[in-house]
Parts: structure tokens; C-alpha cells; sequence
């Protein structure tokens, strides 16, 4: 084994592990103000990284597309709120779960009838070159997802810290009949929580699809991984999804790189499984404590 | 300024409230009592809003606000400091007070310059606060906790508090503690609806006084009233 292959495969691996990880944030956001997640989430992934490129074939310049992008996706996620979780959530039950994954399969046909079932090259001006850092290539693009990923978490983080609208945020996770009685909307702030999620959502679509490539079929790829990096982190610390979607993604390349690709997913469904029996809270999740 | 009138509500299908009526004139301390059971926190979630009644109707300050959501009643003026403090642990002691505020400062920022004289005056009132201010409010005691539960309903600057049994689990000294400061903003003019197991402590400071018994009110008067009352003795100032 050469160790510069090793060090160029696991860095290659962890860059790609950060979508992973915005994905799984992504989950957290909506986990904490209403205990429940979208299961459609990839295919919410998918849907806006088609119509990102359906801007770009339209002409619009990066920096334009990316912003129509997010907000694509921040009302994707405001209408799944609406048509689906908020219905479930209101009756006190768990139907989110399915109502959520019949809005994927939907969000999948359509994203079938609309661009075809042909995945497609996304265009963008970052170059593919490689910069050589500490003797291991990285690309430009995949520098993106780094700069990327780490400027959406990093301003939805001061968001939530330093407005008072992000401390409602907060409010509302922590207790949210304490919150109402403050004033807050938790129904608005759950709306909020969707939109961020959705928009997040979106960028990891932008941000994936030079890579990987955009096709009806990205969506379960990413969304199981992005699961197992959810559940093996926790749904409470975005420091967490960042450290194991790194480390999944660095598995990942390694194990399809030495054990054959066959294997790439091996790696995130042995994790998964391995936290859910020892660890079900996350290894980064806080076990609630209450004082009476 | 607050008038309650045949309210029903409950959890499922076990009504607990069954036709609650109450008023609190505007500046008067009002003391709910009664056993465990009898329907005195859930008068006060139905009133807030956190329970939605099935029946009757409660008036905040001439608006019919049966039905509303929490957050709307909330906004309308009324604060309800709830059983159990429910403060908001993983942030700090500061921010609780500030989203005590939340509907009338400005949601992005700005918003701690906008509260400064609310802040101050809650400082002012439990200094201890003052000290703990950048603290996580789950890490305060019991009785720290409580007097920040207190302090965010107050920086509201609400028509009509509701505070529910603020003394419970509190060690005796601290127990005074939240009576003279329930005092001290009776002397300040609030308008409050107070639920407290201590019954002779809530008639100590109250203006008048409702007894609850299964769901409805059994007796009311005048502190003093209700001291000469025997049954109201017998069951609850023994």
C-alpha cells in the first residue's frame, strides 16, 4: 500500500463525506423543532440540483444560480412541511414517516417525467484542476464542497446564536409549549426549520452534481449515507455530522479503492448498524437530563 | 382584565375543567387553591392556550382569546410562568429573559439594546441572575430557576401574569423568597393569577381567592372571607 495513494483516496473521501454531512444537518435542523425529519430528502437533493441546472442551461451565471437554487429548495422544503409533516404533526403521529417518503417517490416521478431518467453532467466554472497541498491533489471542485458546506453550517450556526430570531430557534427545540407561551410560533419556526432545511438541502445538490454528475437516482445513493452519518453522530450536534461524514466518506473511497467498488457502501451500513446497537443516541447525541 | 367564564377542557376524553369561572380585576392579586387534582394548572394551561378548551370562554383585556393559538394569547399580553419553570436549559440565563421579550424586540438584532431597561429592572429584582447571566439555565438550582422563570414572564410586561405554582420542590427558605417577591410586584401593581399549594402563604398576599375543587370553583372571597369559612379551614388552612 502507498501511503500517498492512501492519504490522496481518504482525502478525496472525506470531501465528498462533507455532503453527506450537510444532508445529515440538514436532518438535525428539522429534528430539532419538530422531532421529525424528511424522509424524502434526497430526492430533495435531486429535484433542486435538476432545476439548478435547468438555470444554468437557461444562462444564468453561477452566482446567480446558486442563490435560485437555495431558494427552490427552501420552498421545496416549505411545501413538504405543509402537505405532509404539519399534517401528521398535528394529530400527534408518526404518519410524517410515510407521508414523507410518498412525497420523495412523487418529488422522483416527477423529477423522471420533467429531465428524463438520464443522469446528466452539471456544468460549473470551478475548474478541475488539482492544487497540490501536503503532497495530495485536491481539485478546486472539490474544494467547493469544503468552502461550501462549511459556509452554510458556519451562517445557519451565527444565525441561530446571535439573532433573536435564532434563539426562538433554539427556544422552540428546547421546550415548545414554553417557547408558544413566550410568543413564539412553533408552527412558524418548524416552517423555518423546513425552509433552512430545504435550501441546505439544495446546496448539497449544487454542490455534489459537477462531481457525480445529476440523475433521478442520486437521490438513494446519498440519502443513505447521509442517514448513516445522521444516526452515527447523532441528531443534535452539527460538529458531530461534519467529523463522521468525513471520516464515512473517507471509509468509503478507501474501501472501494482496496476491497473493489462493489464494497463502497459496506463501510456507512456496518457503521450504521454498529451505532444503532451500541450507541442509539449517536456517539455525539446528549442523553437528555431533566431537573424536576 | 381577565375573565374566565364555564370553562371546560381537558386530555382525551377525561374533562378536567368542568365549567371554571374566575375574574381578575386589573391590579389584583388572585389566588387559585385547591388540592392536587382538581383542575388549578390545567385552569391555567386553558387559559394560556397551551390546552385548547372545549367550552366557555376566556377574556383577556375585552378579546375574546378562547381557541388561540399560545403564542397569539401570549402576544395579546399574557404571560404564564408554567408548572415546573420550564426554562429553557441548553441556553443561557440572559437569552431566557430576552425571548421573555420576544414579540416586542427586534428579531434579528438589535434586540439586547431594545430590552436593556427590562433586563436591568429583572436584574435588579433577582440579582442572582445578574451574576449567572451567561450561565445555561439548566445548570441553575431550583430556586435560581424559578425566579428566571419568573423574570422572563415579566420582561413581557404583561396586562395579566399567570404564575403556577411557583414554590414547588423549593427548599422553605427559598419559598419566602418567591412570596416576598410576589409581593414586591403586587406593591408594583401587577395583575396576577397565582396557583400555589401553600395555601395560607397565597391568601397572605392575595387580594381575593378562588377554591377549586373537581373541575369547578367551590368557594370564593376575600382572604379573610375564606379564613372564617370551616370547610375552606378544614381542608386547606388546617
Amino acid at each position: 500500500m502507498n501511503p500517498s495513494i492512501i492519504g490522496q483516496m481518504a482525502v478525496s473521501g472525506a470531501l465528498m463525506g462533507l455532503v453527506y454531512a450537510l444532508i445529515a444537518y440538514g436532518f438535525q435542523l428539522t429534528y430539532a423543532t419538530s422531532k421529525s425529519i424528511n424522509f424524502g430528502q434526497g430526492e430533495l437533493v435531486m429535484v433542486s440540483a435538476f432545476f439548478s441546472l435547468t438555470l444554468t442551461n437557461l444562462g444564468l451565471p453561477y452566482w446567480l444560480m446558486v442563490p435560485g437554487g437555495l431558494l427552490f429548495g427552501a420552498l421545496m422544503g416549505l411545501a413538504i412541511e405543509r402537505a405532509g409533516i404539519r399534517l401528521a404533526l398535528e394529530q400527534k403521529s408518526e404518519g410524517w414517516i410515510l407521508l414523507s417518503i410518498i412525497m420523495g417517490l412523487f418529488l422522483f416521478s416527477a423529477a423522471e417525467n420533467i429531465w428524463g431518467r438520464d443522469d446528466r453532467p452539471f456544468p460549473t466554472p470551478i475548474s478541475a484542476d488539482p492544487i497540490r497541498v501536503l503532497g495530495v491533489d485536491i481539485t478546486r471542485l472539490e474544494l467547493s464542497v469544503a468552502v461550501g458546506v462549511f459556509a452554510i453550517m458556519g451562517l445557519i450556526e451565527l444565525f441561530k446564536r446571535r439573532t433573536l430570531l435564532g434563539k426562538a430557534f433554539e427556544a422552540v427545540s428546547a421546550d415548545r409549549d414554553a417557547a408558544e407561551l413566550m410568543g413564539i410560533s412553533a408552527t412558524r419556526t418548524v416552517m423555518l426549520s423546513y425552509a433552512l432545511s430545504g435550501a441546505v438541502a439544495a446546496l448539497a445538490g449544487i454542490l455534489v452534481s459537477p462531481i457525480t454528475t445529476v440523475g433521478p437516482t442520486m437521490a438513494s445513493a446519498l440519502i443513505l449515507k447521509a442517514f448513516s452519518v445522521a444516526v452515527v453522530a447523532g441528531l443534535d450536534s452539527g460538529f458531530g455530522v461534519v467529523l463522521i461524514g468525513m471520516a464515512l466518506g473517507a471509509l468509503e473511497s478507501l474501501a472501494s479503492f482496496y476491497l473493489g467498488s462493489g464494497w463502497r457502501e459496506a463501510p456507512g451500513l456496518s457503521l450504521l448498524i454498529l451505532a444503532l446497537a451500541v450507541r442509539p443516541t449517536g456517539v455525539f447525541g446528549k442523553a437528555v437530563i431533566r431537573k424536576v | 382584565m381577565l375573565v374566565v367564564e364555564n370553562l371546560h377542557a381537558g386530555y382525551g376524553a377525561s374533562e378536567v375543567l368542568i365549567g371554571t369561572s374566575l375574574t381578575v380585576k386589573p391590579g389584583a392579586v388572585v389566588a387559585l387553591i385547591g388540592a392536587n387534582g382538581a383542575g388549578k394548572t390545567t385552569t391555567m394551561r386553558a387559559i394560556s392556550g397551551v390546552l385548547r378548551p372545549s367550552r366557555g370562554r376566556v377574556v383577556l383585556d375585552g378579546k375574546d382569546v378562547q381557541g388561540l393559538d399560545a403564542s397569539r394569547i401570549a402576544r395579546l399580553g399574557l404571560a404564564h410562568s408554567p408548572e415546573g419553570r420550564k426554562v429553557f436549559g441548553p441556553l443561557s440565563v440572559e437569552d431566557n429573559l430576552l425571548l421573555g421579550a420576544y414579540s416586542r424586540l427586534p428579531k434579528f438584532l438589535g434586540y439586547k439594546a431594545s430590552a436593556r431597561a427590562d433586563l436591568d429592572r429583572i436584574y435588579e429584582l433577582f440579582p442572582r441572575l445578574k451574576d449567572r447571566a451567561r450561565q445555561s439555565a439548566g445548570t441553575l438550582s431550583g430556586g435560581e430557576q424559578q425566579m428566571l422563570a419568573i423574570g422572563r414572564a415579566l420582561m413581557a410586561r404583561p396586562k395579566v401574569m399567570l404564575l403556577d405554582e411557583p414554590s414547588m420542590g423549593l427548599a422553605p427558605v427559598i419559598v419566602q423568597e418567591v412570596f416576598r417577591t410576589i409581593r414586591r410586584l403586587k406593591e408594583e401593581g401587577i395583575t396576577l393569577l397565582l396557583v400555589e399549594q401553600f395555601a395560607k402563604s397565597a391568601l397572605e398576599v392575595a387580594d381575593y381567592a378562588y377554591v377549586m375543587e373537581r373541575g369547578r370553583i367551590a368557594v370564593e372571597g376575600t382572604p379573610e372571607e375564606l379564613g372564617r369559612n370551616e370547610r375552606v379551614i378544614a381542608a386547606y388552612l388546617g
